[in-house]
C-alpha cells in the first residue's frame, strides 16, 4: 500500500462530542476534508448528559480558538472549582478535592508531608483548609487564576459547567463555520475492504454511502463503527462496581455552584451539580444492591423531579480504540462513570492525540500502538484515581464491604502502598490528576502514612504549624472580598455587551 | 529515633557525593562512615556531566564559581559528534531546544516539512541556542525565562573528577562524616536475614553499620562479591568493552562542549578542562587490540600527552537489582554505561536522589526498596536505549566493529521509537527519563534517520512566513551569540583554577 496522506475524514455522532472532533480536525488540520454525519446520541452516551468538565476544557477551547468567554456566555456554561464528597468516609464525613496546589512549600519537604506530621502529632485542619481553591467553591467566591507566580491565588484551575444541548449547538455551529460538512442520514451498515478489513464506507438508510479514509467513532457505547470491526472490551466491573446510572434535571438555582456535590449512598454514590441552565442530579449504583425502583425513589426524593429511564453501564474500556481506519472516541471507548467527571476530558485528550498523531492513510501499525499505549495508560490512571475513591471509603454497607475487599488494580495498589509507607505517590505516564488531587483525596478519605520523609527534619513542627494557620488566616480574609459567582458571570456580560 | 548507621565503602565521586549528600540533607538522621582505601586507585578521568548536576550542587549549598575553580571545570553546552553517521558528519547535541520552545507543534516539524517541499533550509543546530554558542566558544549563564532565547539552553561542567570527590569530602567532614582509610577484607552477614552486619579491614578493624552503600567502582565489593547480585549483561548491543585514557595540553580553544568522535572499534572522548584536555578511546576488545587502540588514541589527540595510555575495563549492564537486602549500590558498584552520553554522575545522583527520598526510618521497608529499584532500573534501561540508538544508527559500512553494531538486533521499545520517526518524525513522549525530545531528535537528524513525512500541523502556515521566521530566529540566535564573551574569557574571569594547582 501506498503511504499517503488522509484526506477525507467521517465522523458519525452529532453530539458535542462529534462536533468538538470536527472542529478540532478542521481548525488544526485544515487539509482535511471532514464529514459529519450528526447521529442523534444515544441516551448511554454519557458524554452528552454531564455537565460538569474538569479544567482540561479551558485549554482545549484555547487550541481549537474558542474563546472560552464566548462559551460561558453564547453556551450557557458555568464555572466549576471543586467537588465536595460528602459521607464516602460514613454518615457525616466530607472533603473538598479542588484543582489546586495545596499549602505553600516550605523547607525540603512537600507541604503535605508537614499536613501528615501535624496531623500524626493530634487533631490538625482539614487538608483541604489549605487549599483557596476549596475555599473559594465553599464560599461561592470566584476569580480567574492570577498570571503572577507569587500570587495567592495563581496555582488553581477551574472547569466548567455546561449545558451539553447548547453547547453541542455551539460547536455544530463553529464546525460548520470553520468548513465542517453535515451530511444528514441515518446509518444502514459499515462496509469494510475484503483485502484487510479497513473501513472502506458507511452505507446510509437512503441507499447512498459515505466514504473515507479515516472513520472517527462518536456514536456512544455501541460503537457503531469501531464495533464492526471487533469488540474486544477490558471490563473494570470488580473496581468501579456502580452498572447504573439515572438522571433528573431540575430547574436552575438562583446562582449557579462552583462546587459539585458527589454524596455516597448504601449503594452506590450521587451527584448534584448546579449549572446556570439547569440543576442535573444523578445516581449511580449497583444492580446488585439496589432495584430501580428504590433508585428512582431514592433520587426523586433528594431531586424533587421524576428520573428517566435508567442507563446500564459496563465499565471499562476498549484495549484498541483505534483500530485500521477507524478511531473511537468517547463513549465508544471509554465506559466510565462521571465521578470526577472525566468523561470529556478523557474525549478531549483523545481528539488532541488524533490531531497530533494523524497517520497516512495506511495506518500504519506503529503510529496506532503509540496512539492506543497513551490512551490506555491514561484510561487506565483515571480509572485507579476512581477506584480509589473506593478502596478508600470506610462505610459498613455490603456495597462498600466488597469494594474494599476486592484487591484493586496492580498500578493502584502500589500507589497506596507507597503512599502508605511514607506518603510518596509513583510518577506514571499520562497522568491526568496532579499530586495534589490524589493527595486531596488520600488524605482526604483519612490515609494517614506510616512514616514521613526525612528530609523534613530541619523544619520544627511548631514552625510547620505556624506556616499553616498563617495561611489559612490569609485566606479566610481574601476569600470574601472576590466576586461571587454570579457577580462574575455578570461581569463577563456586561463586558460582552458594552 | 535513634541515628542509623551508614558505611559507605569506597571513596571516589560516588562516595563523597553520597557521604555529602546524607550528612548535609539528612542531618541527625544518620551516622555516615566513609572507608576507603588509598591503595586502591579511582577511575575518575575528567568527567563531563548533564545539567542535573547542579541541582545536586545547589541542595549541597555549594557555590558555583568556588566550585568551578577548585575542580578546574569548564563549561559545556552539549556533546559534539563525529563521524558517527557517515565519517566526515558532525552534530551536537545541545543542551536545550531548537527554535523557541513552548509551540504547539515542536519545531523540528516545520523544518522537516520545509525540507521535504524542497526548500533551502539551513542546519537544524542553527535555531539552537545551546549549538551555536558551542559552534562560537562562546558562554553565558541563561536567564531564567525559558520562553526567551536567552533562556532557551542549559548548561553542565566538564571537570576533573579526581578533585571533585575531595571537594566533596571537605563538605561532607565538615558536616560530621567519619573516614577510616583501609582495605576491606571480610564481609560479615547475619546468618538469618541475609543483611551486612559489618565490614572488617586489613588492620583488623570491624565497622558494623545499619545500611550500607556500595560505592566500591567495578569490583562491586558488597553488591556483586558479598551479595552475589547478578549482573544483566547488555554488551550485545552496547559492545565497547575497554578503554584508554591519556590526558594532553589543551591546544587551540577551550570549548565549552564535550567531543564523541567516533573511531574504529568505538568511539573517543575529549573533554577540555581548565588546565589539560581529558582524552580516552572506549572500544570493543572483540574488535581491536589494547596496543592497536592505544596507537591509535595517540594518533588522534591534538595535543600534547602529559601521561602514558591507561586502559580500563568493564561491562555495560547492570546489576538485577540495585538495593539489596541493606545494601544499596551507588554508581558503578549497580551498574555501567559508557560516558557517550556523560550519565555516570547522572546515575550516581539519580540513585542519591531516591535514597534521600526513601532513606529507612527504622527497619529497611521491602516497599521503599523495590520502589528504589523500579526507579533506577527506569534510569538505566531508557539510556541504554538512547545508547544503542547511536551506534545503530549509522551508515558506516566496511569496519567489523560498525558492521555489527549496524545489523544488530534492537530492542523492541527501541525499534519502535525509530520507526516512528521515521515516518513523520515524532518522538515517543515520556515525561520521566533523562533525555527529553531535543535529545532524541538531535541524534536522530544528526544520524541521518530522516523522516518521510512529518506532522500534518505544521502544513498550517504559509511557507513564506515559515521561512521568514526561520530566518529571523537564526540572525538573532546568532547575534545574541556574538553578544556573548569567549568561553575561556568568561572562565578566567568566572572561576580561575589556583595557577599552583
Amino acid at each position: 500500500m501506498t503511504a499517503a496522506p488522509i484526506r477525507d475524514v467521517a465522523v458519525a455522532g452529532g453530539g458535542l462530542l462529534g462536533w468538538s472532533a470536527a472542529v478540532a480536525l478542521r481548525r488544526k488540520l485544515p487539509a482535511l476534508r471532514v464529514t459529519v454525519l450528526p447521529l442523534a446520541p444515544p441516551p448511554d452516551a454519557l458524554i452528552e448528559r454531564i455537565g460538569s468538565t474538569l479544567p482540561s476544557i479551558v485549554d482545549f477551547h484555547g487550541d481549537i480558538g474558542l474563546d472560552n468567554r464566548e462559551a460561558l456566555l453564547r453556551a450557557g456554561c458555568s464555572l466549576r472549582l471543586a467537588t465536595e464528597f460528602d459521607g464516602w468516609n460514613g454518615e457525616g464525613s466530607a472533603y473538598v478535592h479542588a484543582y489546586d496546589r495545596h499549602g505553600q512549600p516550605f523547607g525540603a519537604a512537600s507541604f503535605h508531608i508537614h499536613w501528615v506530621r501535624q496531623a500524626k502529632l493530634g487533631p490538625a485542619p482539614a487538608f483541604d483548609q489549605h487549599s483557596i481553591a476549596a475555599a473559594m467553591a465553599r464560599a461561592g467566591r470566584f476569580v480567574l487564576p492570577q498570571p503572577d507566580p507569587a500570587s495567592p491565588l495563581a496555582h488553581f484551575g477551574f472547569g466548567l459547567t455546561l449545558d451539553p444541548v447548547r453547547y453541542a449547538h455551539m460547536m455544530r455551529a463553529y464546525a460548520l463555520h470553520l468548513g465542517a460538512v453535515e451530511r444528514a442520514g441515518a446509518l444502514a451498515g459499515v462496509r469494510l475492504r475484503g483485502a484487510d478489513g479497513f473501513i472502506e464506507a458507511l452505507a446510509l438508510e437512503d441507499g447512498s454511502t459515505l466514504a473515507a479514509d479515516l472513520f472517527v467513532d462518536c456514536t456512544g457505547p455501541r460503537a457503531l463503527l469501531r464495533g464492526a470491526l471487533d469488540q474486544a472490551f477490558e471490563d473494570w466491573c470488580d473496581w468501579l462496581p456502580c452498572d447504573r446510572l439515572l438522571f433528573a434535571d431540575t430547574a436552575p438555582s438562583p446562582e449557579p455552584a462552583l462546587l459539585d456535590r458527589c454524596i455516597a449512598h448504601g449503594a452506590g454514590w450521587r451527584w448534584v451539580s448546579q449549572g446556570q441552565t439547569r440543576t442535573s442530579h444523578g445516581l449511580a449504583f449497583a444492580s446488585a444492591d439496589m432495584g430501580d425502583d428504590q433508585a428512582a425513589t431514592m433520587l426523586h426524593g433528594v431531586a424533587g423531579a421524576t428520573p428517566g429511564e435508567p442507563v446500564a453501564l459496563r465499565q471499562g474500556r476498549r484495549p484498541e480504540p483505534w483500530l485500521r481506519n477507524c478511531v473511537a472516541l468517547g463513549d465508544a471507548a471509554t465506559l466510565v462513570e462521571p465521578l470526577e467527571w472525566t468523561n470529556l476530558h478523557l474525549a478531549h485528550n483523545a481528539i488532541d492525540r488524533l490531531v497530533a498523531m494523524m497517520p497516512d492513510r495506511d495506518c500504519s501499525a506503529v503510529e496506532l500502538w503509540d496512539y492506543n499505549r497513551q490512551c490506555a495508560a491514561e484510561t487506565d490512571r483515571v480509572r485507579d484515581f476512581l477506584a480509589l475513591h473506593y478502596v478508600a471509603s470506610a462505610r459498613d454497607e455490603p456495597f462498600w464491604h466488597r469494594a474494599r475487599e476486592t484487591p484493586p488494580p496492580p498500578s493502584l495498589a502500589h500507589t497506596l502502598r507507597l503512599f502508605a509507607e511514607r506518603g510518596r505517590l509513583p510518577f506514571y505516564e499520562e497522568e491526568t490528576f496532579t499530586r495534589d488531587s490524589w493527595l486531596a483525596v488520600l488524605l482526604g478519605q483519612g490515609r494517614i502514612p506510616r512514616h514521613i520523609d526525612p528530609l523534613i527534619d530541619v523544619v520544627p513542627p511548631a514552625e510547620s504549624a505556624r506556616a499553616m494557620a498563617a495561611l489559612r488566616d490569609s485566606m479566610a480574609r481574601l476569600v470574601p472580598t472576590l466576586p461571587t459567582h454570579a457577580q462574575f458571570l455578570d461581569t463577563l456580560q456586561r463586558q460582552a455587551t458594552r | 529515633m535513634a541515628a542509623r548507621r551508614v558505611v559507605i565503602v569506597g571513596g571516589g565521586t560516588a562516595g563523597w557525593m553520597t557521604a555529602a549528600a546524607l550528612t548535609k540533607l539528612l542531618p541527625g538522621r544518620c551516622a555516615v562512615h566513609l572507608i576507603e582505601s588509598d591503595a586502591i586507585g579511582i577511575v575518575g578521568v575528567g568527567e563531563a556531566t548533564l545539567p542535573h548536576i547542579r541541582a545536586f550542587n545547589e541542595k549541597l549549598g555549594i557555590a558555583e564559581a568556588d566550585f568551578m575553580a577548585a575542580t578546574r571545570a569548564t563549561f559545556k553546552l552539549g556533546i559534539e559528534f563525529r563521524d558517527w553517521g557517515r565519517i566526515g558528519d558532525t552534530y551536537i547535541h545541545p543542551f536545550g531546544t531548537f527554535g523557541p520552545g513552548g509551540g504547539e507543534v515542536d519545531f523540528h516539524q516545520y523544518w522537516l516539512r520545509l525540507k521535504q517541499q524542497g526548500m533551502a533550509v539551513p542546519d537544524l543546530d542553527r535555531f539552537s541556542m545551546a549549538c551555536t554558542m558551542a559552534r562560537m566558544n562562546r558562554f553565558a549563564l541563561p536567564t531564567s525565562d525559558p520562553n526567551q532565547l536567552r533562556g532557551s539552553f542549559g548548561y553542565a561542567y566538564q571537570f576533573d573528577a579526581t578533585l571533585f570527590g575531595p571537594y566533596l569530602r571537605r563538605i561532607a567532614e565538615q558536616m560530621g562524616a567519619k573516614r577510616t582509610e583501609g582495605r576491606i577484607v571480610a564481609v560479615d552477614r547475619d546468618g538469618g536475614s541475609g543483611n551486612i552486619e559489618a565490614v572488617r579491614l586489613e588492620s583488623g578493624e570491624r565497622i558494623e553499620g545499619d545500611l550500607f552503600v556500595d560505592c566500591s567502582g567495578f569490583v562491586s565489593l558488597l553488591l556483586g562479591k558479598a551479595l552475589a547480585e547478578p549482573f544483566q549483561d547488555w554488551s550485545k548491543w552496547l559492545p565497547a568493552d575497554r578503554a584508554v585514557a591519556m590526558p594532553c595540553r589543551t591546544e587551540g580553544a577551550v570549548s565549552p562542549f564535550t567531543g564523541a568522535i567516533a573511531m574504529p572499534a568505538g568511539w573517543r572522548w575529549r573533554i577540555p578542562l581548565q588546565h589539560r584536555t581529558g582524552n580516552g578511546y572506549i572500544y570493543a576488545s572483540a574488535f581491536t587490540t589494547d596496543d592497536d587502540a592505544a596507537q591509535a588514541l595517540t594518533e588522534a589527540v591534538e595535543g600534547e600527552p602529559i601521561a602514558s595510555p591507561r586502559v580500563l575495563r568493564f561491562l555495560a549492564g547492570r546489576r538485577a537489582r540495585s538495593w539489596v537486602h541493606n545494601c544499596v549500590g551507588v554508581g558503578l558498584a549497580s551498574g555501567f554505561l559508557e560516558p557517550l552520553e556523560s550519565t555516570s554522575i547522572y546515575l550516581i545522583q539519580a540513585a542519591i536522589t531516591a535514597l534521600l527520598e526513601l532513606f529507612p526510618d527504622g527497619e529497611i521497608s521491602p516497599i521503599d526498596r523495590d520502589e528504589f529499584n523500579r526507579l533506577i532500573d527506569l534510569e538505566y534501561d531508557r539510556i541504554r536505549d538512547f545508547l544503542i540508538l547511536h551506534y545503530h544508527a549509522t551508515e558506516r559500512a566496511g569496519t567489523p566493529f560498525w558492521d555489527y553494531v549496524r545489523t544488530m538486533q534492537i530492542p523492541d521499545s527501541l525499534a519502535e521509537k525509530l520507526e516512528l520517526f521515521r515516518r513523520r518524525g515524532r518522538v515517543v513522549k515520556y515525561r520521566e527519563g533523562v533525555f527529553l525530545d531535543a535529545s532524541w531528535i538531535a541524534v536522530y537528524l544528526g544520524q541521518r534517520v530522516i523522516p518521510d513525512g512529518h506532522d500534518m500541523r505544521a502544513d498550517a502556515p504559509a511557507a513564506e512566513s515559515l521561512i521568514a521566521g526561520m530566518r529571523k530566529l537564526s540572525t538573532d540566535i546568532e547575534g545574541i551569540a556574538a553578544g556573548m564573551e569567549d568561553h575561556a574569557a568568561y572562565l578566567r574571569r568566572y572561576c580561575p583554577m589556583k595557577e599552583d594547582a
